[in-house]
C-alpha cells in the first residue's frame, strides 16, 4: 500500500475524498490514505487589504511538506 | 447572503457596504467576480473575516451587511430566512507536491472519480458529512441544525478531475493581475506547467 497524507479543509470541497476513504475506494487502488485537517484560521484580523493576509491560509501542513496533496 | 430583514435584495445596493470573505480563497474571488457586474470596483468593500462560520456570524450579528459562504452555511442561512442576493460557482483545484508520482496521482483520481459517481447518484445520502463535521456541527446546532432535506441539491456539483486548460489559466491570470492579486511581472506559463496533460493528450491521440 502506498501511504498518502492529504489535507482536508472545507468538507464540501473534499466530500468525494471522504466518501472514497469510508468506502474503501483508495484502499482498492493500493492507497493508504490519511487525512489531516487544515489549520483553523484562529484569531482573524479584520482587514480590507488582501496584502495583510497570508495567502497560504490554513494550508500550513502542505507548505511544511507534512501532506502531499490538498484541494482548494 | 444577507440577513432576513436586510434592505438588500440584489447586489447593486451593496456598494461601500462591508461584505465578509476570506481573502485569497474562493469566497474572495467569487465575490469580486459577482459584484463587479453590479458595482464599480472602488465601491466593492470586502473585509477579511476568516472561516465560513466567522463570516456567517458576522452577517447574522450585523457586523457586516453580507457574507460569502458555501454549503452547509447557505442551506443554514436559507433555513433561517436569509436572502441569497447572488450566487456563483468556481472550479476547485487539486494541489499535489512535486514528489507525488504519476501512478499514485492517477490511482487517487480513479478512487475519487468512483466516489463522485456514488455522490452524484444520491447526493442526499452523503450530506451527513456536511452536517456532522465536528468543526461546525455545534455551530449549526446552535442555529437550529440542518437535515439533508434542507439542501438544494443542484447547488452541489461534483465532476471528475481534469487539467485546467491553457485558456482558463490565461483568463484567470489576467483577471487576477487586473485586481492586483498577482504580480504582473510573472506570466501564466511561469505559474503552470501543463506538459504532463499535453503529453497524455498526445498519447491519447496516437
Amino acid at each position: 500500500m502506498k501511504k498518502v497524507v492529504s489535507e482536508i479543509s472545507g468538507t464540501v470541497f473534499s466530500l468525494p475524498w471522504l466518501i472514497a476513504k469510508d468506502h474503501g475506494l483508495f484502499e482498492a487502488e493500493g492507497i493508504d490514505m490519511e487525512f489531516v485537517r487544515a489549520r483553523p484560521s484562529g484569531v482573524v484580523t479584520h482587514t480590507e487589504d488582501p496584502s495583510e493576509v497570508n495567502p497560504i491560509l490554513g494550508h500550513v501542513a502542505f507548505e511544511e511538506a507534512r501532506v502531499s496533496i490538498y484541494r482548494a | 447572503m444577507v440577513r432576513p430583514d436586510s434592505p438588500h435584495n440584489y447586489p447593486g445596493t451593496l456598494g461601500n457596504r462591508p461584505i465578509a470573505v476570506q481573502f485569497h480563497a474562493g469566497s474572495h474571488y467569487v465575490a469580486l467576480r459577482l459584484l463587479e457586474g453590479y458595482l464599480p470596483n472602488e465601491k466593492i468593500k470586502l473585509v477579511h473575516y476568516g472561516s465560513p462560520q466567522q463570516r456567517f456570524e458576522a452577517m447574522w450579528n450585523g457586523e457586516v451587511d453580507a457574507c460569502v459562504v458555501m454549503e452547509p452555511w447557505i442551506a443554514l442561512g436559507e433555513k433561517l430566512g436569509c436572502k441569497a442576493v447572488c450566487e456563483g460557482h468556481y472550479l476547485g483545484a487539486e494541489n499535489a507536491s512535486d514528489d507525488m508520482d504519476e501512478a499514485t496521482f492517477a490511482a487517487i483520481n480513479r478512487a475519487v472519480a468512483k466516489a463522485v459517481d456514488m455522490l452524484n447518484a444520491d447526493k442526499r445520502k452523503y450530506l451527513h458529512y456536511l452536517i456532522d463535521d465536528p468543526r461546525q456541527a455545534a455551530a449549526l446546532a446552535q442555529y437550529g441544525g440542518l437535515t439533508p432535506e434542507d439542501f438544494h441539491l443542484p447547488r452541489l456539483r461534483y465532476s471528475y478531475t481534469t487539467p485546467y486548460t491553457d485558456e482558463i489559466v490565461e483568463d484567470t491570470y489576467h483577471w487576477m493581475v487586473r485586481w492586483g492579486l498577482l504580480n504582473g511581472a510573472a506570466c501564466a506559463t511561469d505559474l503552470v506547467d501543463n506538459r504532463l496533460p499535453e503529453a497524455e493528450a498526445t498519447s491519447a491521440d496516437d
